[in-house]
């Protein structure tokens, strides 16, 4: 059973570098975004109790070395890699130090460069077999074309979720892709194919960013908030899988979908809430076939039926629930280590009500799910408390 | 004389042996949970119990498949095929298996019956064909 958190905990500062495909030094973003985090928090980093970094290439001491320029302060430096769910990880890592008792203020700093990273696909020395061939891309598509066997869910449907999520983008100045003009479903159609039904506009953008988010008690968030609302953390759940019909254990990205429903439910039960409580959610968007599935296993609507949220354009901005508010993975992008933690980072600018043209109006509640490769799944649950 | 073939993972597969026409994956089946599994397991993942080794049935029916427009599946090329097939297939003892498919797209279709075959993807130190698996349309 979920239960609440044992000490009441609120996200008190984010920061963000601006992810990007420019082959920047992941430890320069880094220090922007724990620094932006530090200032927007109106803390100094020796008031951090513990540092949780979130990383997937980079080196064995990166996390250590970056701490070392934010101040000689001998606190716990931790290294957090979940794959593409790391930086939520690190995320409920620096929740549940605080929530635990461990310390009063949590940091999470995510970075990364996709690019710099072998995929996956490949284990141990294994180079030539048949079990190379999991690739995200092929992975995903095959939810996809079942997904289109089963419901009979259309290519346009999926370009739909994809343009949504780029033209959501167009008003984030820290998203990865940000189209000049309004993304068309024709457009993400007739962009190259990449693994049927997916094309290339469909695709997370790869790349480069960091991000990070400070934690603490409520009795530091109060003295620090200067009227500024609040924003609690209500739920941190994280799972892997357990055994579903039809089970694949060798390739299997990023485990069975049902994964999302068990860690959801738990979220939803910690936190007290129920899908229709929120206003806004953020998902693990690698590919389109995976938000539609995800509007179905968080509940937001019943099986099969994402496809009509979609056609009804809820999902958008200004639309009944909108997600992946910053442009998802598709747009805002997926460079690693700091993926969940720029969901955390849009959620909090959310719930603050100061995401400026892409705000969600009355945003009281949002949900941040991410998924990792191997077997990982991670949700949580940020609410606004007046100040 | 032909080359000897060499399966690339010995774990995960055979080839076929005496009267069979298709190669084997190798799995474990657990007894007291009643399920079945690939690759093999140590323990049943469900009930904890002991699991004892099993050839899995080479034909099953295939679940989800994809084309990947990628010239490559890791060192394997696929020369000017523009890229390759990807299924999962449902084998009768309940497992389901990720693994490439021999074919065009033409050739798939949910539902449909498919069985396991092998094929070249290089040599080894010794000489000998390193052979990996796929699926492929029953007729």
């Amino acid at each position: 059973m979920a239960t609440r958190l044992a000490r009441d905990v609120y996200v008190i500062g984010v920061g963000m570098h601006r992810f990007n495909n420019e082959r920047l030094a992941a430890a320069a973003m880094a220090d922007v975004a724990g620094m932006q985090a530090l200032d927007d928090a109106g803390i100094g980093f020796p008031e951090v109790g513990a540092l949780y970094n979130g990383y997937l290439g980079g080196g064995l001491t990166s996390g250590v070395g970056i701490a070392k320029e934010f101040g000689l302060t001998g606190i716990p430096v931790t290294h957090v890699e979940n794959a593409s769910a790391t930086g939520s990880c690190a995320f409920g890592e620096a929740v549940h130090a605080v929530a635990g008792g461990r310390v009063d203020v949590a940091m999470a700093l995510g970075f990364d460069d996709m690019n710099r990273m072998g995929g996956l696909g490949r284990s141990g020395g294994r180079r030539m077999g048949a079990e190379d061939v999991m690739l995200p891309a092929a992975f995903f598509a095959m939810w996809a074309t079942r997904r289109m066997h089963d419901v009979g869910t259309t290519a346009e449907t999926f370009a739909a979720i994809a343009a949504k999520n780029w033209n959501h983008a167009r008003a984030n100045p820290l998203a990865q892709r940000r189209a000049d003009h309004e993304v068309t479903i024709d457009e993400v159609l007739g962009s190259t194919m990449i693994s049927y039904p997916h094309t290339s506009m469909m695709a997370c953008a790869a790349g480069g960013g960091a991000a990070a988010a400070i934690v603490a008690t409520r009795e530091v968030a109060e003295r620090l908030s200067s009227g500024r609302p609040l924003v609690r953390v209500t739920a941190s759940q994280q799972r892997s899988e357990t055994y579903t019909d039809g089970h694949v254990f060798l390739g299997a990205v990023i485990g069975p979908a049902q994964m999302t429903r068990d860690t959801a439910g738990d979220a939803y039960e910690q936190a007290g809430v129920g899908p229709d409580d929120l206003d806004l959610v953020q998902v693990h968007d690698a590919f389109p076939v995976e938000e539609l599935v995800y509007y179905e296993l968080l509940g937001i609507c019943g099986d099969g039926e994402g496809d009509r949220l979609v056609a009804e354009g809820a999902t958008r901005l200004g639309g009944r629930i909108p997600f992946s508010t910053d442009g998802g993975l598709t747009a805002r992008g997926h460079p690693g280590g700091p993926t969940g933690l720029a969901q955390i980072h849009e959620t909090t600018l959310q719930l603050r009500h100061e995401a400026g043209a892409r705000q969600v109006q009355r945003a009281r509640t949002g949900l941040c799910h991410m998924a990792g490769a191997g077997s990982v799944c991670v949700v949580h649950i940020l609410q606004r408390t007046e100040g | 004389m032909a080359a000897i073939q060499v399966p690339t993972d010995p774990r995960l597969f055979r080839l076929a042996e005496g009267d069979e026409t298709r190669p084997r994956l190798l799995g474990s089946h657990a007894p007291e949970s009643g399920l079945s599994f690939w690759p093999r397991r140590l323990r049943c993942p469900v009930t904890r119990s002991a699991v004892t080794d099993i050839d899995l049935s080479p034909e099953g029916v295939l679940y989800a498949w994809t084309f990947l427009y990628v010239p490559r599946m890791g060192s394997i090329s696929f020369g000017d095929t523009g890229g390759y097939g990807v299924g999962q297939i449902d084998l009768p003892e309940g497992v389901r298996i990720q693994a490439p498919l021999l074919g065009t797209t033409d050739d798939w279709q949910i539902g449909s019956p498919m069985g396991l075959t092998t094929f070249p993807v290089g040599r080894d130190d010794d000489g000998n064909d390193l052979v990996t698996f796929r699926f492929e349309a029953v007729r």
